[in-house]
């Protein structure tokens, strides 16, 4: 297969983007970002000083007032030119995405289409963010709910999804009237600069959408800074909890997706020719770095003849994956974003060996398709022998590591699965309706997969999350994220 | 190597689509008298390329088993469409027909294994049989003609 043409042929400078504006940051603390599958340089990114992140949130707060006031269909009309945009630009931001990220060329088109799909649900928003009225609530007094935007909101994205997760929430806050600005993670943040470039062009007005590229330094910036009304995040518990924690001292919103160890669990009555693909997306897809991968696979019943059957199916399937540059169109899986992330998996598989879980596909010396540094791959590993208690059976590892379980039967499974801190995407493989009903039902996951190994909640759903995998009430996506975006308002009326 | 992912499946298709449009605007040159024939099939091919990757673009998602749907061998269908120098117009149909028949089998193969996909690019793929098999019954009737 050949290589799909890449979009960046030089190193990028990357600017700050204020008050429609793109601006050169002051900072002298500069960032690579390197191509994980090639280890080129693609952009130098600044980490932002207080003063640009302070800027940033000014001209934000200075343009809310007029945005606030200007139709709702007049600011939808923004993003239909964004979504015809992102449309035309729609190869040029995936295979940024590839380049940037690492992942497979078609996960990044998945990414941008899921991305894309925020942005056209948030049209929606004449008729999502009406309120509601009674007449009469007693004689001649009549009450009515209003829906307002509350000022300026922050996003602090992660490097997993670096073009769709800051879309889950931007879409939604800019229709409800809200101003935005997003910092992209350190990691990828080209894909971020593609977006905006297009925002500004979609003629949003200066002010209401803003990039500044930073670290932890700007994000705790924005979560202490007064003018900000609420926080949206994707990462890591750790960091979730604290934002979490930050945002209830000084009043804001906040939604925390973080992190999960979810468990596929596979019935003795499954389709095990179709199971075993799902799985191969659910574990090894993204290369295993996103909240929604399976990370225990835990097959189900005392037969084990079926257990090795389902077993044999998994690791013969996930020996043969392709392992690659994502541009090239036969790769299946893509490297690690970065080398740390690589040396955190790698690290994980040494605990589980340590820890007396038996490796049965070790993916720590991988095969690489083309002429690749090893740099940030590794290929798909399988551990067998894996209990709940094992830190590779309990911690997210974040990467292309199955870690295979036994349970008697379904009770077994689910309270193994209960038993986790996390609850963000569990599923069930069954062509038993009542096993799926009882899975459904009793399971402690914010969203549940009954023969679907990626749980992943469409634009007009909410993306749950529960226990250790969600701090908030109200969720991204959908008519959460509209209500997360604005502030009821109750109106008693009488006429004398 | 064998075709896994759903971009090396539509990016083999639209190969198969213009290698396919080609052999038809040779024929088109070569046999005038059936250019109303051949002709509609190259435009068509090209409409088929648009459709297959709306599609695709349209639902394709991380979601679901885009990288791990396919397990097709690219040597089963790859099409042979020379046409040695002296061929009659009969041997050019002979050809044609072959040519159809593998392009059927690889749409009918591509659709089965990508069930699992959303729906739209299955689909797609059916709809491109179907108007193959009306396409092949059209070659048929002018071998026919020919006697």
């Amino acid at each position: 297969m050949t290589i799909l043409e890449e979009p960046i042929k030089e190193v990028m400078k990357l600017q700050n983007y204020i008050d429609g504006e793109w601006v050169e940051s002051e900072s002298d603390q500069i960032l690579d970002i390197v191509n994980p599958a090639t280890q080129k340089t693609l952009a130098k990114v600044p980490m932002s000083t207080k003063a640009e992140v302070n800027a940033a949130i000014k001209a934000a707060k200075e343009a809310f007032p007029e945005w606030r006031q200007t139709p709702p269909l007049a600011r939808v009309r923004c993003l239909f030119r964004l979504k015809e945009l992102l449309e035309e630009n729609f190869e040029q931001l995936s295979r940024v995405q590839t380049m940037e990220h690492g992942k497979t060329i078609d996960e990044s088109r998945g990414e941008t289409r899921r991305g894309i799909e925020m942005v056209e649900v948030a049209t929606g928003i004449p008729s999502l963010m009406m309120g509601y009225n009674l007449e009469d609530i007693a004689s001649g007094i009549d009450e009515y709910a209003i829906y307002q935007p509350l000022g300026v909101f922050g996003h602090i994205a992660p490097f997993n999804f670096p073009f769709m997760v800051p879309l889950w929430f931007s879409p939604f806050a800019l229709a409800t009237g809200n101003t935005f600005v997003v910092k992209p993670s350190p990691r990828d943040p080209i894909s971020q600069v593609k977006l905006t470039e297009l925002i500004d062009e979609a003629g949003f007005p200066p002010g209401v959408y803003n990039l500044v590229h930073g670290g932890a330094d700007a994000a705790s910036i924005m979560l202490e800074h007064p003018d900000i009304k609420g926080i949206t995040f994707v990462g890591s518990t750790k960091v979730g909890k604290d934002i979490y924690r930050k945002c209830g001292e000084t009043g804001k919103r906040v939604i925390a997706q973080t992190s999960a160890k979810n468990f596929m669990v596979v019935m003795p009555d499954a389709d095990i020719a179709r199971t075993i693909p799902a799985l191969m997306t659910s574990f090894f897809g993204n290369a295993g770095q996103r909240c929604l991968s399976g990370a225990n696979l835990v097959i189900v019943g005392k037969d084990d003849a079926f257990y090795n059957k389902v077993l044999d199916a998994f690791v013969t399937t996930a020996s043969k994956i392709r392992v690659g540059y994502g541009l090239d169109e036969s790769i299946q899986m893509g490297p690690m974003q970065s080398i740390d992330g690589k040396e955190r998996v790698l690290g994980y598989i040494e605990k589980g060996i340590a820890e007396g879980a038996k490796p049965i596909l070790d993916g720590r010396k991988p095969t690489i398709i083309g002429d690749y540094p090893d740099t940030c791959f590794v290929n798909p590993t399988v551990f067998e022998s894996v209990t709940p208690d094992m830190t590779i059976g309990r911690e997210e590892i974040f990467g292309p590591v199955a870690s295979v379980m036994r349970a008697e039967d379904l009770d077994e499974a689910i309270k193994m699965a209960n038993n986790s801190n996390f609850g963000n995407a569990h599923a069930i493989f069954t062509s038993s309706g009542k096993a799926a009903r009882e899975f459904q039902y009793r399971i402690e996951s914010g969203n549940v997969g009954i023969n679907i190994g990626i749980v992943a909640p469409m634009a007009f759903f909410p993306f749950s999350g529960m226990k250790d995998s969600f701090f908030g009430v109200l969720h991204g996506q959908g008519r959460d994220a509209v209500r997360f975006f604005t502030e009821s308002k109750i109106v008693i009326q009488r006429w004398l | 190597m064998e075709i896994n992912t759903a971009s090396a499946a539509i990016s083999f298709s639209k190969k198969l689509e213009e290698d396919c449009a080609r052999f038809y605007e040779d024929l088109s040159q070569r046999y005038s008298k059936a250019e109303d024939v051949f002709l509609p099939f190259v435009k068509e091919n090209q409409k088929n390329i648009v459709q297959i990757e709306r599609a695709y673009y349209g639902v394709i998602t991380d979601a679901l088993e885009g990288c791990f749907a396919f397990n097709l061998n690219p040597d089963e269908y790859t099409l042979k469409t020379e046409l040695a120098e002296e061929a009659s117009y009969s041997d050019a149909l002979d050809k044609a027909v072959e040519i159809e028949e593998k392009m059927i089998k690889f749409y009918s193969d591509a659709a089965e294994q990508s069930k699992s996909l959303m729906a739209d690019v299955p689909r797609a793929f059916t709809l491109i049989v179907r108007k193959r098999g009306g396409r092949v019954s059209k070659l048929r009737s002018l071998l026919g003609e020919e006697g």
